[in-house]
């Protein structure tokens, strides 16, 4: 079990070498450089030789390889890097980025279980019925609007017209990451409301539930010590996605909300083609996926031993 | 091992039988034409919006791409059922026409991230070994590979338009479902019909085509039915950062996305070709859960 | 049952997650929130810092900074920390600085400390090094004197550029780019790509500040921007998207509006099979139409353009004439050179080459795709099938002149107020952008005349008969204008908007 653990961790190595060699491939091969792309932005036109002379500085007129394993060496010394846009050092950068990032996960995701396990279960227990249909029509809804437009009513609902939430964020604050958090809630809860429903109700046509309800106990009891039990361990083995996606910071709706996390830093990074940045968003977003990925394996482990680890040898 | 769990499922199917045999089997086959009802249905509806996608030219009223500068931007009237865009177009002609881009692409892009991604899951899970472990890492590297940033860098290197955004989507999810096909695989390889299929001298590749593969359907176009909505919508995500649809191009997503700064002022663009996207989800999403009903070993077993 | 409580239960712990925000409080400081697209890392505004790229911009936009001299509402050269200058002979000029001019931080902002800015910006700044060509600054008082090492009559202008803003160097720039200046406001704090936080500078030297603290935030998306200024959040925006106009035009809001340098316009490939036959391009140019474009599209939000340069400069639009909107004519055009639809399918051919042209443009300017997309419609009337690419690559693409025929694109024509920045960079055999490779003799001939003119009016009177030059060869077609608006609370006063898009935060801000 540990030497498995170490094993799937010590695999990240060449991961993270593929994915940020990849990643300086494919920028450099999309042409346009942070040099070309500043100039565009502001309008004017500057002197060819201004542009060599702020290329040489960045050492973008090396070749591609040697760019790629000066950065590489450096970051083997602990070096990210300065930003080629900002100039301040990439992870320092990073680092400011995460707290946002972090607190709209973790309102994201308690927003999430707190509204799909309870209306998941009340939909299964009252399966057929209005309250059921009513849930159900909810969810398909949430899971048909494209982020940017649910993110674009919450603005014109919660702030303009209601004004309980403010439609840009002032700092990382609860207040602030209300209506980024409802967005991302909204969709997620779309998904995991339907799961919880399909596991509660295949749940409830087990034997035990039978079998509790002719020994007499209270249905409730059955609910909470039994069936959302189980509806926990498939909305955990769901959730550990989701962190995943989120720790990755949603480029849509943080740039839409001023969010200022690692996601908006990212799609700023990747229209400016500033390579250090993305290559530490890259990094992280690597890490991120071996870990959630391990975690992902591990339970479904715990959840069906059939499956045995590293595949089966015959 | 496995002999004895399965001794000891067959003693809990038949417990399950005899429990309860007479009602059970009354209420499943109640359930089972109803969903046989809803399948016929949703399949009727998601049948309409395909042909609306392939006859799409000749139901337009009016050329959804002719500008008329002086009626731009009308409340949707009887002329206009739903207003004009910010050129002056017929909205109904635009979001008729976008069916054929919005609902095509995500079927190609569907189609091709669920056969190609099931045939390697099926494959490593089967295999195991090296290959597993190679493409499983590949796999990993796609997944960790941030979405936002292929899909820039596809824009970037082969110029936006959908069909960079279907390549750059369909690099990045297609480890889904070799992930589904092969933990699948993984569990039915313990499975005694495969061990007995090996005994009997089967080759691999029999075994996959009759025994994994048939097994592997029912998830993966469940999966994929669901996975339509889905798609669908990151599509219309890409547009949003403008990497998908370019102009001209009547497309659900990215008529949606530049309409957006109108939703207070001129509601209907941007409204339109929402409610398509909405209306095309939910059916392929209803389709899907039907499909999945009909298909849940659970209903067949009281046949 | 229990199910309900659960619910219940959320939904309070909802609630209050939501609610446990800090209460921002009232008091009798005034307080102004300024919302902008533009103050971010992409436009090279990472900070205020002048001499580093274009975060001058920032700098003398939101009142830190403030440059020798500036310009008037008609472009011309007004003084400001400075009082007068000399042009003592073509090499040497004398200015002479205001009494009293202090720095935030309280010292006197004299001879010396210019002369220490400047040196600081030559060293540091790759455009001001080559722009002003200093040999030697000397300071005496209140005066300095500049020796340039070549003739450079526009000397004055390129001072006035956001990166000549006067900074005391010796205060030093903080980690987050923070500088000292002699303007209106006090940066306390920065955060790249978020917001810039400014307190009124107690010292300042020319009047007094009304407001006490205002906040700039970095507002990339336009919606988030509408909805911002909508909920009382910001007080003004700057870079709000065309559609969202009509919301803000009422009585609550103000808008302040005016003309400036920055041209939507397109340039014609001159190495391209089509645009390289004059027909095509006077069809084009009379196949635009600039007046629906900007009365639909930009809601009336900018000018139709003659030439390079609005209305508003003494050699604007105004003393050009060039082809007009005329659909029919254009047909003609095309028809008498031998363009003709022989296929019926509406397109035109001639020797077997079709009339497509492709439009190669941007999409980080909001106008640009609507251009494009009008363009491809009233184009097509005419017997021209318009294949836009809109991308962020286009100036890679625009270097290979086989890849496109026309290039929209959206450029500061005079950013320093004097024409001859427009053609140096872009239509002259050694401009760097000139990748159409348009030449003709009579500019270049024009040009060079242009490079030793010191008198102001003979410059402009140069830089009109080079617009028509350009025009009679429609080697560029100009659409229009920005027309710049801020839009603000209507309880804002003196947020005023300047055609040369520099001065927006000033002392005369108030809210009331």
């Amino acid at each position: 079990m540990r030497k498995y653990v170490i094993k799937r961790i010590l695999q990240l190595i060449p991961i993270l070498f593929a994915i940020t060699f990849l990643s300086y491939g494919m920028m450099r091969i999309a042409g346009s450089d942070v040099v070309t792309q500043k100039m565009e932005n502001t309008g004017g036109v500057v002197s060819e030789e201004t542009l060599d002379a702020a290329r040489e500085q960045l050492g973008l007129d090396k070749p591609f390889l040697t760019q790629y394993f000066v950065w590489l060496g450096k970051l083997l010394r602990g070096n990210m890097g300065n930003s080629y846009v900002s100039g301040f050092p990439v992870f320092d950068t990073f680092v400011s980025k995460l707290p946002a990032t972090l607190l709209l996960t973790v309102t994201s995701i308690l927003l999430t279980i707190v509204i799909s396990i309870p209306l998941g279960i009340l939909s299964a227990v009252k399966q057929n019925t209005v309250v059921d249909y009513l849930i159900r029509l909810c969810s398909f809804i949430g899971n048909s609007l494209p982020n940017f437009f649910v993110s674009l009513l919450l603005m014109y609902f919660l702030a303009i017209r209601l004004r309980i939430f403010p439609v840009i964020a002032k700092d990382v604050s609860l207040k602030s990451v209300a209506i980024p958090a409802i967005t991302l809630a909204i969709a997620m809860s779309a998904k995991y409301l339907r799961q919880v429903r399909a596991t509660v109700l295949d749940e409830l046509s087990k034997d035990y539930v039978a079998g509790a309800k002719a020994r007499g106990v209270k249905f409730s009891v059955t609910l909470w010590k039994s069936i959302m039990k189980a509806a926990l361990v498939t909305i955990i083995t769901l959730l550990m996605l989701s962190v995943g996606n989120l720790l990755g910071g949603t480029a849509i709706v943080e740039s839409i909300f001023m969010w200022d996390g690692v996601g908006k830093m990212a799609v700023d990074a990747i229209s400016m083609r500033d390579y250090p940045i993305i290559q530490a968003y890259v990094m992280w977003m690597a890490i991120i996926y071996v870990l959630v990925n391990l975690l992902t394996d591990l339970s479904y482990r715990f959840l069906d031993p059939r499956i045995r680890l590293g595949g089966v040898k015959q | 091992m496995s002999k004895r769990k399965n001794e000891d499922m067959n003693v809990r199917n038949t417990a399950t039988k005899e429990y309860g045999k007479k009602v059970t089997v009354r209420v499943q086959k109640v359930k089972k034409s109803h969903i046989k009802q809803k399948l016929v249905f949703f399949t009727v509806l998601a049948v309409c919006l395909v042909i609306l996608a392939v006859f799409s030219d000749h139901l337009c009223p009016y050329d959804p791409y002719a500008q008329d500068l002086s009626s731009a931007l009308q409340a949707p009237s009887l002329a206009h059922p739903m207003g004009t865009d910010t050129y002056g177009r017929d909205m109904l002609s635009r979001v008729i026409s976008g069916a054929r881009a919005s609902i095509f692409s995500t079927f190609i892009l569907v189609a091709v991230i669920s056969i190609f991604g099931t045939i390697v899951g099926v494959g490593c899970g089967y295999y195991g070994g090296i290959m597993d472990s190679v493409m499983m890492r590949i796999s990993d590297v796609c997944l960790a590979f941030p979405g936002l940033v292929f899909a820039m860098a596809i824009a970037a290197i082969l110029g936006g338009g959908i069909q960079n955004a279907i390549i750059a989507l369909a690099v990045i999810s297609w480890p889904k479902y070799s992930r589904i096909a092969r933990s699948q695989t993984l569990a039915l390889k313990n499975e005694p019909y495969i061990h007995a299929a090996i005994l009997s001298g089967d080759s691999s590749l029999q075994i996959m085509l009759r025994h994994v593969f048939p097994n592997m359907l029912g998830p993966v176009l469940v999966t994929a039915m669901l996975d339509i909505g889905t798609m669908m919508m990151e599509l219309a995500g890409l547009s949003f950062l403008g990497l998908g649809a370019q102009i001209p191009m009547a497309e659900w997503g990215s008529m949606m996305s530049s309409g957006r700064s109108m939703i207070q002022t001129y509601p209907w663009v941007v409204l339109s070709p929402g409610i398509a996207i909405f209306v095309s989800v939910v059916i392929f999403n209803l389709l899907g859960d039907t499909v999945r009903d009909y298909l849940d070993p659970k209903n067949r077993e009281a046949f | 049952m229990k199910a309900k409580k659960i619910l219940a239960m959320a939904l309070a712990v909802g609630m209050t997650l939501g609610l446990t925000g800090v209460p921002t409080f009232a008091d009798d400081k005034k307080t102004f929130v300024f919302g902008d697209t533009t103050f971010n890392a992409e436009n090279e505004e990472a900070d205020i810092n002048p001499q580093n790229t274009y975060a001058g911009w920032a700098c003398i936009r939101y009142g830190v900074g403030e440059t020798l001299f500036r310009y008037s509402d008609t472009m011309e050269i007004e003084p400001w920390i400075a009082k007068e200058y000399e042009n003592i002979d073509e090499l040497t000029w004398k200015i002479t600085l205001n009494d009293g001019v202090v720095f935030s931080n309280g010292r006197a902002c004299d001879g010396e400390a210019v002369k220490e800015c400047l040196e600081a910006l030559v060293a540091n700044h790759e455009r001001a090094a080559g722009d002003l060509c200093i040999d030697t600054i000397e300071a005496d008082g209140n005066t300095i004197t500049i020796k340039t090492t070549e003739p450079k009559p526009a000397l004055i202008n390129y001072l006035s550029d956001p990166y000549g803003c006067i900074i005391d160097t010796q205060a030093g720039i903080t980690d987050n780019g923070i500088v000292i200046g002699t303007g209106p406001y006090v940066a306390t704090d920065l955060v790249t790509d978020d917001h810039l936080t400014l307190v009124k500078n107690e010292n300042y030297w020319n009047g007094d500040v009304n407001v006490d603290e205002i906040t700039v935030r970095t507002i990339s998306d336009g919606d988030t921007l509408a909805f911002a200024l909508q909920a009382g959040e910001i007080n003004a925006a700057y870079g709000m998207a065309y559609a969202s106009y009509p919301i803000f035009e009422n009585e609550d809001f103000t808008f302040s509006s005016t003309a400036t340098s920055r041209a939507f316009y397109a340039w014609m490939n001159f190495e391209s099979p089509v645009t390289s036959d004059p027909a095509v391009r006077k069809a084009i140019a009379m196949g635009i139409d600039k007046e629906s474009f900007v009365s639909v599209l930009l809601k009336g939000y900018g000018y139709p353009a003659v030439g390079a340069f609005p209305d508003t400069f003494s050699f604007g639009g105004q003393n050009l004439t060039t082809e007009s909107y005329d659909p029919d004519g254009a047909k003609q055009v095309l028809e008498d050179a031998g363009w003709v639809d022989t296929d019926g399918d509406g397109i035109r051919e001639k020797d077997g080459q079709k009339l497509v042209i492709r439009w190669l443009t941007y999409p980080s300017r909001q106008e640009l795709p609507l251009l494009a997309e009008s363009a491809q419609a009233t184009l097509k009337e005419i017997g021209m099938d318009v294949q836009v690419n809109c991308t962020s690559d286009n100036n890679t693409i625009r270097k290979d002149p086989t890849l496109w025929d026309v290039y929209a694109s959206a450029m500061v024509t005079a950013p320093t107020g004097d024409p001859q920045y427009f053609f140096t960079s872009c239509a002259l055999d050694s401009s760097v952008s000139n990748n159409g490779h348009y030449h003709s003799d009579k500019l270049e001939e024009l040009a060079a005349q242009m490079e030793n003119e010191f008198d102001v009016d003979k410059r402009a009177e140069l830089g009109i008969q080079m617009q028509q030059t350009v025009l009679d060869d429609n080697a560029y077609v100009f659409c229009s204008h920005l027309r710049m608006s801020m839009i603000m609370q209507s309880n804002v006063t003196g947020l005023v908007a300047h055609p040369c898009d520099y001065y927006e935060l000033t002392a005369d801000l108030d809210i009331n």
